[in-house]
């Protein structure tokens, strides 16, 4: 299986679109009224030039492409002071837009190839994927240990190695090993059992998706894992009956869709498997009628877009063969991909909820600060971060954030925590679950 | 600041880091290299030291520790002058202001606010909205300073009508390069009183148009408008500047417009064609919109009548003046204030690849058309678009002449064509009376060839006088 995974020379041509407008600094809107908030997490902590927006980070990508950076612990810091979350890449227009974020793991790709990166901390993760494959140190027999109380209520999850079934509940390794995130897949097997799914798990044999590894820039991880699923999900395909991967990971999902793709077998590999998220597969049975909502939540709530769910999912035009404008130009971008509506949508129809919009939201939701190995990278700065967006969302009155990750899950709990505020932090699938009746 | 950093780290660095904090001073190169370069033709050159200021009393501290060494001081806000004003040309400390970022107030009943140096368009927009107030915003980022585009003698959309930014600006606090806090205007003499510069002698002109080599301003009083919720725009075409000319100067004088501004066929293009390519034959070679606020449809109406009878006027002088359609997303671009997508440059560079640079003046309406001439033989001799901008300012047969030419930066080589071509656009433009703004040290030396020898002693006395040791921005000034 071939992957065709850019190097930061590849990109240099893009990189050289950027002419440091520093538009890429603010969400700006110019309304009326007009709204402007900052957007990059890295430029609102640090501040220098360099960690702000896409407009720091190309300057270190031309440093390094001209020979005038090494990377010291200085700039391997700076480069990995970042999550990922292309906030920036909402804002920049010109050719280099879509490629923003992938200029940014490039470098990073750069990094590791040069043996300088990731930092320390992250080659924990690196490493645990490599003897575990999860990046949580984890024993492969912990990772079912969220399915205990189904087995004790006498509604065991099928093991879909062993059992066929049409959905394959794709669990994730944050679901699965973070404590405060195991609520999540615990949710979202409770609603599919109440909903009379037909589905199985993968259970001990589930491998990371290889998400971490690729926003590390390790992409020799990254292949070996990925490969290794793609393998995993045909074969689930051909001989279990596997046609849906649902998953409630936003991390998972955007690898799956995004970066799987850049194998040159993903159209083999995936031939009559579809990937979903669990927003919009709950949001289909919402539109078909097949999901029904009793009871109700007396609660403003609010909802945080997860970036790896929301803007990673822009699907950018780019005249590839010049034919348009000229070769390698920008041309649009479709959201229709974005899952921006879904979850609101699911949100709005439970009784008594009021929902309520923060200022930065969609293609500018702020970052919860968690992505890009920055929470295990700099934990105290992500947990900041995560404080900033729970403010946001107080300032809207909210009780509540809601939101479809388990990553922003358990970073947005940890950032409510810091400044210790009331807002209570839910994955959507935990509110459902308190309003779809059993069966 | 990181391990290794602190490990060895510089006295100097030290005691900056000791000033404003070890997380807002740094000596890494990776740091360094990201304010080394802008989008101008200007050569990269690297800061010494990067030091963020959150506090007047950190500049005043920055500033008498760099006068002390005799170290240099650049001061930055967002870096997006496009005259390399930013690059320090003898290395020395880049002071970021972009956390000094308070709009200290709103007055609503004097029509003035106060703001520090980081404050950005986009963010004074966003608060004067709902004010039902408005400032002349520039068709710049809407991420750059407020307070560094007045004193740079900004251009912004409400020039026919108040004036340059610069003459907006109604009082400010300035730290000198020696670290001694000063005022200007009003608040000199209370401190809460930040209306207006006049009627004291203006000695805020020590520190507008001197590219930050005079001082850092830290707090800045700007007039704000009340913001008419009903806009018109008169858009007309024109086949010659001359014609163009005419009608401008027309309209100007019944003083009903914000904002009167023609634009090159090459500049209305989105984006600016890079290289040249020759304009349709059936294209105008002028299009202009003005824009023109209203309270009430009546006041709308009348406007219209007196825009309609110098249209009427000027046909019938045999004018190619038409009245037309200017390009919608152009024109959006151009009324839309601050826009997010004129500011990200894509109107300007998409197509040409992060560079732009311009020959920016404020020249003589009347040599606007010769020069115009001149301008189009050079920049197309040089494969460049002639894409260039007139605006009328308030109440003068004066205004802006510009044009803003992309190039590809990645090449030297066509990096050095654009500089070639600017700076003999520059030269004539000169000849004919014209001033640069916020000129890149290429211009400030061919200012000063030209200059009256009285006018280059008093502007190095006045800088020696508050800039003993030449610290601040040293170089900008062509000297
Ligand atoms: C696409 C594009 C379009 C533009 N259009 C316009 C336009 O229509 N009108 C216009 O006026 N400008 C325009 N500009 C230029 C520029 O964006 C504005 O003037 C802007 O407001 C400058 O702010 P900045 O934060 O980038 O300043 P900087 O570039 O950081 O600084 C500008 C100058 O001020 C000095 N300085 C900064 N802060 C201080 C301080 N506190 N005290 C003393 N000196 C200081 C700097 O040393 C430098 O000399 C445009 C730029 C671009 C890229
Ligand atoms: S990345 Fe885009 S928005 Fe940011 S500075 Fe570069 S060109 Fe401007
Ligand atoms: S991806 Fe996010 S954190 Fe990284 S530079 Fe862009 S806005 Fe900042």
């Amino acid at each position: 299986m071939d992957w065709d995974i850019s190097r930061l020379e590849d990109l240099e041509h893009y990189i050289w679109r950027c002419t440091a407008c520093g538009t890429c600094r603010v969400a700006y809107d110019f309304g009326p009224p007009a709204t402007c908030r900052p957007i990059c997490p890295a430029g609102t902590e640090f501040g220098f030039e360099g960690n702000m927006s896409s407009k720091g980070k190309i300057a270190f990508a031309r440093g390094i492409l001209d020979g005038s950076l090494e990377f010291d612990e200085a700039l391997l810091n700076d480069i990995y002071r970042c999550t990922i979350c292309g906030g920036c890449q909402s804002q920049c227009q010109l050719d280099h837009k879509p490629f923003i974020p992938e200029i940014m793991e490039a470098m990073r790709r750069k990094a590791v190839e040069a043996g300088a990166g990731p930092l320390p901390l992250h080659k924990n993760l690196t490493r645990s994927l490599k003897s575990y494959n999860n990046p949580y140190q984890g024993p492969r027999r912990l990772r079912t240990d969220w399915t205990r109380p189904f087995k004790k209520a006498g509604r065991p999850i099928k093991d879909i190695m062993k059992q066929p079934a049409p959905v394959l509940f794709y669990v994730g390794c944050t679901g699965a090993f973070n404590q405060q995130a195991r609520a999540i897949p615990t949710a979202t097997a409770s609603l599919f059992h109440k909903l009379g799914l037909d589905f199985g798990i993968l259970g001990e044999n589930e491998l990371c998706c290889g998400s971490t590894a690729m926003r590390l820039g390790d992409a020799e991880e990254f292949k070996r894992l990925a490969t290794q699923n793609l393998e995993l999900f045909k074969k689930l395909h051909q001989e279990q009956g596997v046609a849906t991967i649902v998953t409630s990971c936003a991390g998972c999902y955007r690898a799956i869709k995004k970066d799987y793709i850049l194998s040159s077998a993903y159209d083999e590999m995936m031939d009559g498997v579809r990937v979903i998220h669990t927003a919009q597969f709950l949001y289909e049975l919402h539109q078909e009628g097949k999901l029904p909502l009793e009871g109700g939540l007396e609660m403003k709530i609010t909802y945080h877009d997860p970036c790896h769910i929301g803007r990673h999912l822009n699907k950018f035009e780019v005249d590839a063969d010049g034919s348009q404008l000229w070769k390698g130009a920008y041309l649009g971008v479709s959201e229709a991909e974005c899952l921006y509506e879904q979850p609101r949508e699911l949100l709005k129809a439970i009784p008594g909820v009021e929902f309520v919009e923060m200022e930065r939201n969609r293609a500018n939701s702020f970052c919860c600060g968690g992505g890009g190995g920055v929470m295990t990278g700099f934990g105290e700065w992500a947990a900041k971060n995560a404080g900033l967006r729970i403010q946001e969302g107080l300032e809207t009155g909210a009780a509540a954030m809601a939101s479809t990750c388990p990553f922003c899950h358990y970073n947005l709990s940890q950032g409510a925590q810091r400044i210790a505020s009331d807002m209570k932090v839910y994955d959507l699938v935990e509110l459902l679950d308190q309003v779809v009746p059993a069966k | 600041m990181d391990t290794a950093t602190a490990k060895k780290m510089d006295p100097f660095l030290a005691e900056l880091a000791g000033i404003v904090g070890p997380s807002n001073a740094s000596d890494a190169k990776h740091i360094r290299y990201a304010y080394s370069y802008d989008l101008s033709f200007v050569q990269p050159k690297l800061p010494d030291y990067v030091v963020m200021a959150e506090t007047v009393e950190q500049v005043q501290e920055v500033l008498r520790l760099a006068n002390r060494e005799k170290i240099p001081v650049v001061p930055y806000t967002a870096g997006t002058n496009i005259g390399g004003l930013t690059i320090p040309e003898r290395g020395g400390i880049l002071l970021d202001l972009k956390k000094m970022n308070k709009i200290i107030d709103i007055d609503v009943a004097d029509g003035v606010a106060v703001i520090e140096p980081g404050v950005s368009h986009a963010q004074l927009a966003a608060a004067l909205g709902p004010l039902g107030l408005r400032f002349g915003w520039p068709v710049g980022p809407p991420s750059a300073s407020v307070s560094s585009c007045c004193i740079s003698h900004g251009i912004g959309g409400m020039n026919a009508r108040y004036g340059l930014q610069s003459q907006e600006i109604t009082s400010m606090e300035v730290v000198l390069p020696t670290g001694e806090l000063v005022r200007a205007g009003s608040c000199a003499i209370q401190k809460d009183a930040w209306h207006s510069v006049l009627p004291l002698p203006q000695l805020d002109g020590l520190f507008k148009g001197w590219l930050g080599t005079t001082g850092v301003v830290t707090k800045l009083g700007i007039n704000v408008h009340p913001a008419p919720p009903i806009l018109k725009i008169f858009t007309v075409s024109c086949n010659t500047t001359q014609d163009m000319y005419a009608y401008m100067f027309n309209l100007s004088n019944y003083e009903i417009c914000d904002d009167i501004t023609a634009v090159s066929w090459w500049l209305s293009q989105v984006p600016i064609p890079y290289p040249y390519i020759p304009k349709p034959a059936d294209a105008a070679e002028w299009n202009s919109y003005a824009t023109t606020f209203s309270w009430s449809e009546k006041e709308r109406d009348a406007r219209v009548e007196i825009w309609e009878k110098v249209v009427a006027e000027e046909q019938k002088k045999g004018s190619s003046l038409a009245v037309t359609h200017y390009p919608e997303e152009a024109l959006r671009g151009r009324t839309q204030l601050p826009s997010q997508v004129v500011g990200s440059t894509k109107n300007y560079c998409k197509m040409g690849g992060a560079g732009i640079s311009w020959p920016g003046t404020f020249t003589p309406a009347k040599k606007w058309a010769p020069v115009y001439t001149r301008w189009k033989e050079i920049l197309i001799g040089h494969k460049l678009s002639p894409s260039v901008r007139m605006s009328m300012y308030r109440g003068v047969h004066y205004g802006m002449l510009r044009a803003m030419i992309p190039f590809n930066k990645q090449n030297p080589a066509e990096t050095e064509n654009a500089r070639r071509a600017i700076v003999e656009c520059l030269r004539v433009d000169l000849d004919e009376g014209g001033i640069p703004y916020k000129p890149p040290v290429d211009f400030a030396k061919e200012i000063n060839l030209r200059a009256d020898p009285g006018y280059l002693m008093l502007l190095k006395r006045v800088k020696q006088m508050l800039d003993p040791n030449d610290i601040m921005n040293p170089g900008k000034l062509g000297f």
